[in-house]
């Protein structure tokens, strides 16, 4: 890899980035102090009045804190393991040109983005399932995400088609093909849409409040909004941490992605597909 | 250039008898069975619900079928189409404004020599969307507050701009609202977006840009005939895609609006939202399953209309 | 490598179906307790066929029922602060298997909704007074009224105006074990002393005040100007009283429906006292008194900015809040007296909410009997109201002596215990307020009073001297057609004039125009109608 000369457009770009990071994070910077501020506040501040870890302490020893992090962590997991599983099948079964029925399931996956039955009838369908109040309806329920299967079939088209017809000839079934051509050529779009539903699941909350009512089922977010609307209920006891537990709360709901993001990252440097293709 | 081999290929098969194809092609309705069983069960199954537009129905007794008054009752409402054109207007601004700074974000990043800072830009611009809106909302109050605590109005009056004492209410005006509002996604929404476009750089072959460098093209050239183009393909996809969706727009306007900017801050959701709970009533059911077949069928429209701009322009669309 | 992956990914699959089974499984829904196998009368003092005769005349037909499914929102302890051991103490108390189907605080409408929907109806839920007057209507709700007259609860009630509120057409369909609660307004005593001024009694005095905060130095820092005199979260409120954070200035307008002298339903919007209401509140923020953020304040901003000193006069609920409040600011290193003031003269009462509302519903099996072990255990004034009120032995109050959080208790001393949801602080009840229950303890004095902090039962009590309740409003089509719509107009004008960037007379003008008069009328005829 040769070195490339370091011009002054590079120098400028890094400037320019640094001051739209500094952009970026300031209100995340106002959370962050406040996490750690024990004396509640309004206004921006540079730095905590009063440092604390109380507002995490809060959080992590909370007991009714861990099951809801339990339960977004298993949920995450597995609600982006179904939906790349999902992805995956329907955008390789689209592009298949030749097979007949692809128009129309195409458009029929389409139609689900745009109709959709509403909120009661949909909740009465997972009633009639008996999945309402347990995990699987919010494993299953989002699992299904056309947008993220458009995406991976337009990655999938980039695949060329050589390979598909090398496979072939050598004997590989459909299956064979999927698994040792398809996935592993797609590193970079299953890192990104893999990511995409990893944060869908870890957010979502309107299938929670919709589905679940036992409070052993509750995920993180639901915590997190009680802790953060909770505290404003006229029978409320305020307590002079309220501020800092709150912005302790928020800050933990970001930091499993600013770690998990240089992870997915690596799979986003160009070029990294080719290694296989001889053309 | 792959789609140009694949039209070869269909041009050269000639029509095999329909039940040899599906033959042919046995596995791959197999490994489609899991989907198509989740369409069916979560999205289609509950379609049927779509007829509650023609009811009135509390979720108490039965529905009662009350044909189009539903939709006489949304479309007679002043406020329903202050809210619909509002949605339109500031739904889609808001999508070609955040995939364009997504676009020109993820080109720059691009760019970026050293390795490390590249990543950490990249996350550094991703983290402001994990932040949940009503957090976000609360922050950037503070931010646009009129006073000299906000950071807005402070580097305004520091530059001499303005004077003390003449802040400006940010989100309390009818005026600065919506630009407050754009402003806002735009910082929350354009570091994510640009995951989709760097997935799609990575698949970038990088002898392409070997061979322009000894062609001697520029920097801002080999972007223009080599980055872009690759891109295209996924920024209309994204663009059709998110096109079905820009009805459906709720939160981020909810945590932001106030009374004093409803004429141009109401969305459709917000409006029904309002109506559902506000109005001190039952909700009915079939009024708001009428409305979201209003927003659904004005997606789809959109999104029909695109696509078909787009197979006239590019030679395909999405489906 | 590739069959390292599938094969790892199988195993992965395996692990999380494993893992989610048993999550599920873990959590348990209610219901899969045991019964309480010992169906005994309890000889305690919750029935009330104990001591005095229970004259009702259908008694003789009332069976204990099995069990009672109930659903109930974040008021009632949640399943984190000891829901079971309140569970499991009401079992023992009636002999009856309890279910309680509790759903997050802010999903508890819409999912009230869906378990409606689905048809399969708890016994008995907990409404907010619109649900209440529109289920009322559509038949979900029974018909209490007998079975409270001949109660023996009736005639422990405090106040028979509390209950009487919740009749509609003459006829009662729940009943609320506490009172709604509303706000009072606090003044800062430091900060009246710096300006040297006494409470106001009267409008003009009030006006006094709010300038002397404004452009005095009421904080005692030296600089004059630099605080205000109020916020407030929003320049008008989003529910019923919808006036309450700023009551000086509305005085006796009502924004919204109300019962006026002649027994008619009216519209406060388009009466004559409202244009005083809306001058009041434009000029006020004109000068500064009001905090220029009012309209996007939320309810934490203000009580962030109260804290920090920007300004002196909170209306706010009364109640645990008066505490609340004192202490916050001491946590802030300021003077943390506050006076809860009597309303001044223009507002005559403090406006008091409907609480939510206990009701039975139409396809409970057995109402009568539901009413008898439900609601008359929950206000029977002895042990059943003492588990509502308190909480349950050993989880939330104990009578052992020891040594809490740095206080130390005698043996058989009554107190609270430390809150298992946020360590450092104790918990003040469960789901009624002591200082606002609707029955008072008749079987043994009120254990808990001791505990409440004086603050909280100086303005509670302040409060209640000086209320009035908001008449609960019924429900009506046309109300659901244009009410929305009205509700939005009318925050809008009022908004666009205490701003300035209107007139009142444009926005009255634009009020009519646009419709909302016409709505009005529509509604008040429809509502006048019943």
């Amino acid at each position: 890899m040769k070195k490339r000369k370091i011009t002054t457009f590079d120098y400028v770009l890094n400037i320019f980035f640094a001051l739209i990071c500094i952009a970026m994070l300031i209100p995340l910077w106002k959370v962050m102090v406040d996490s750690f501020d024990l004396r509640t506040a309004y206004g921006m501040k540079l730095w905590p009045e009063k440092f604390g870890f109380d507002g995490y302490a809060s959080v992590f020893t909370n007991p009714t804190l861990y099951r809801p992090l339990l339960v977004s962590t298993v949920a995450t997991v597995a609600g982006t393991f179904v939906g790349l599983t999902l992805s995956t099948l329907g955008a390789y079964v689209l592009i298949q040109k030749d097979m007949p029925g692809r128009n129309f399931f195409s458009a029929m996956l389409l139609f689900t983005m745009i109709f959709n039955g509403g909120l009661i009838p949909t909740y009465l369908v997972m009633n009639s399932l008996g999945i309402t109040n347990t995990l699987w309806v919010v494993i299953l329920l989002p699992g299904l995400n056309v947008f993220n299967l458009v995406l991976m079939r337009n990655f999938f088209e980039g695949i060329p088609r050589s390979l598909f017809e090398a496979a072939s000839i050598d004997g590989c079934s459909p299956m064979a093909t999927f698994f040792r051509i398809v996935l592993p050529l797609s590193k970079a779009a299953l890192a990104a849409i893999g990511l995409m539903f990893a944060v869908a699941y870890w957010n979502d909350y309107t299938t929670y409040k919709i589905y679940i009512i036992n409070s052993d089922l509750f995920n993180f977010q639901m915590k997190l909004r009680s802790i953060i609307l909770g505290s404003d209920l006229p029978t409320a006891t305020g307590s002079a941490t309220e501020n800092t537990v709150r912005n302790a709360a928020t800050m933990v709901a970001i930091i499993p992605f600013m770690i998990l993001y240089p992870f997915a990252q690596k799979y986003f440097v160009t070029g990294i597909n080719l290694g296989a293709v001889k053309e | 250039m792959s789609s140009q081999v694949e039209k070869i290929d269909s041009d050269k098969i000639g029509k095999k008898p329909l039940s040899k194809r599906i033959y042919e092609h046995r596995w791959y309705y197999l490994l489609f069975s899991p989907v198509l069983l989740f369409a069916l069960t979560f999205y289609y199954a509950p379609i049927y619900g779509l007829r509650y537009a023609f009811y009135d129905y509390k979720g108490i007794k039965e529905p009662v079928f009350v044909g189009l008054a539903n939709f006489e009752k949304m479309f007679s409402m002043q406020g329903f189409w202050n809210a619909f054109t509002n949605t339109l207007e500031i739904s889609l601004f808001k999508l070609f404004l955040t995939t364009f700074m997504s676009i020109i974000m993820s080109l720059l990043l691009n760019e970026i020599f050293n390795l490390k800072f590249k990543k950490i830009s990249q996350t550094i611009v991703y983290l402001p969307h994990f932040m949940s809106w009503v957090v976000t909302a609360s922050v950037f109050a503070l931010i646009m507050s009129p006073s000299q605590q906000g950071l807005v109005n402070a580097l305004l009056t520091n530059l001499g701009i303005l004077e003390q004492g003449q802040e400006i209410y940010f989100l309390g005006s009818s005026k600065w609202w919506r630009p407050a509002y754009f402003f806002i996604n735009i910082w929350k929404e354009t570091g994510w977006g640009t995951i989709i476009f760097m997935a799609t750089l990575a698949g970038i072959s990088p002898e392409l840009y070997e061979a322009a460098s000894i062609d001697g093209a520029s920097r801002f050239q080999k972007i223009k005939f080599i980055t872009v183009p690759a891109l295209m393909n996924t920024i209309v996809i994204v663009l059709i895609l998110n096109l079905a969706k820009i009805m459906n727009l709720f939160e981020s306007v909810f945590v932001m609006q106030n009374d004093a900017v409803m004429r141009q801050a109401d969305v459709l959701q917000t409006y029904i939202y309002t109506q559902t709970f506000n109005s001190g009533a039952l909700p009915n059911y079939g009024y708001t399953t009428a409305v979201g077949m209003v927003k659904s069928i004005v997606g789809g429209l959109l999104v029909v209309i695109c696509n078909i701009a787009s197979k006239k322009i590019r030679g395909r669309g999405i489906v | 490598m590739k069959t390292n992956k599938s094969s790892a990914m199988k195993k992965v699959l395996v692990l999380l179906i494993v893992l989610s089974l048993v999550l599920v499984a873990c959590g348990p829904k209610d219901g899969g307790t045991s019964n309480t196998g010992t169906s005994t009368d309890t000889g305690s003092a919750t029935d009330n066929g104990s001591a005095s005769a229970t004259d009702d005349s259908s008694s003789a037909e009332i069976e204990k029922p099995e069990k009672i499914t109930i659903m109930v929102d974040g008021t009632l302890v949640t399943k984190a602060n000891g829901r079971d051991a309140f569970k499991a103490e009401w079992e023992a108390l009636t002999g009856i298997e309890l279910e309680i189907i509790q759903p997050d605080h802010d999903a508890y409408t819409d999912n009230l909704g869906q378990v409606l929907a689905s048809g399969d109806w708890p016994d008995v839920m907990l409404l907010n007074s619109a649900y209440y007057a529109g289920y009322a209507e559509e038949g979900v709700l029974w018909d209490m009224t007998a079975a409270y007259d001949n109660s023996e609860l009736k005639t422990r009630v405090k106040d028979q105006a509390l209950v009487d509120g919740l009749k509609i057409g003459g006829s009662l369909y729940g009943l609320s074990p506490s009172r709604g609660n509303g706000c009072i307004t606090y003044i800062k005593k430091s900060w009246l002393d710096n300006v040297g001024l006494d409470v106001p009694t009267n409008y003009d005095e009030y006006l006094e005040v709010m300038d002397a905060f404004t452009n005095g130095d009421p904080d005692g820092n030296g600089i004059n100007g630099d605080t205000y005199a109020l916020s407030s979260a929003g320049l008008i409120g989003e529910e019923i009283p919808f006036i309450n954070y700023l009551p000086e200035f509305y005085q006796d307008a009502f924004p919204s429906f109300y019962i006026n002298e002649n027994g008619q339903w009216a519209d406060g919007f388009v009466q004559d006292n409202f244009i005083g209401a809306l001058e009041r509140l434009h000029d006020a923020y004109q000068a500064g008194y009001i905090d220029k953020e009012a309209l996007t304040n939320g309810t934490s901003d203000v009580r962030n900015k109260f804290y920090e000193d920007k300004f002196g006069i909170f209306t706010y609920w009364a109640g645990t809040w008066g505490t609340n409040l004192k202490t916050n600011l001491e946590a802030n290193g300021l003077d943390g007296e506050l006076i809860a003031m009597e309303p001044i003269e223009e507002v005559g009462a403090y406006l008091e909410r409907q609480a939510p509302t206990w009701v039975i519903t139409s396809q409970a099996e057995n109402p009568e009997a539901i009413f008898e072990y439900f609601f008359e255990t929950m206000l029977d004034g002895g042990l059943g109201q003492k588990l509502f009120t308190y909480g349950a032995e050993g989880t939330h109050w104990s009578t052992e002596g020891g040594e809490l959080l740095g206080v130390t208790y005698e043996d058989g001393q009554f107190h609270m215990l430390e809150n298992m949801e946020k360590a450092g602080t104790l918990y003040t009840k469960n789901h009624i307020d002591p200082m606002m229950a609707l029955t008072n303890f008749t079987e043994f004095d009120d254990p808990g009073i001791l505990s409440v902090a004086e603050e909280a039962l100086v303005s509670a009590k302040t409060f209640g001297e000086n209320s009035r309740l908001v008449e609960l409003v019924p429900s009506s089509d046309v109300m659901s057609q244009y009410n929305g719509d009205l509700v939005k107009l009318k925050r809008e004008i009022v908004a666009n004039v205490v701003l300035g960037t209107r007139t009142i007379e444009e926005e009255m003008e634009r009020f009519e125009k646009e419709g909302g008069l016409e709505w009005s009328q529509m509604i008040v005829e429809s509502l006048n109608a019943k």
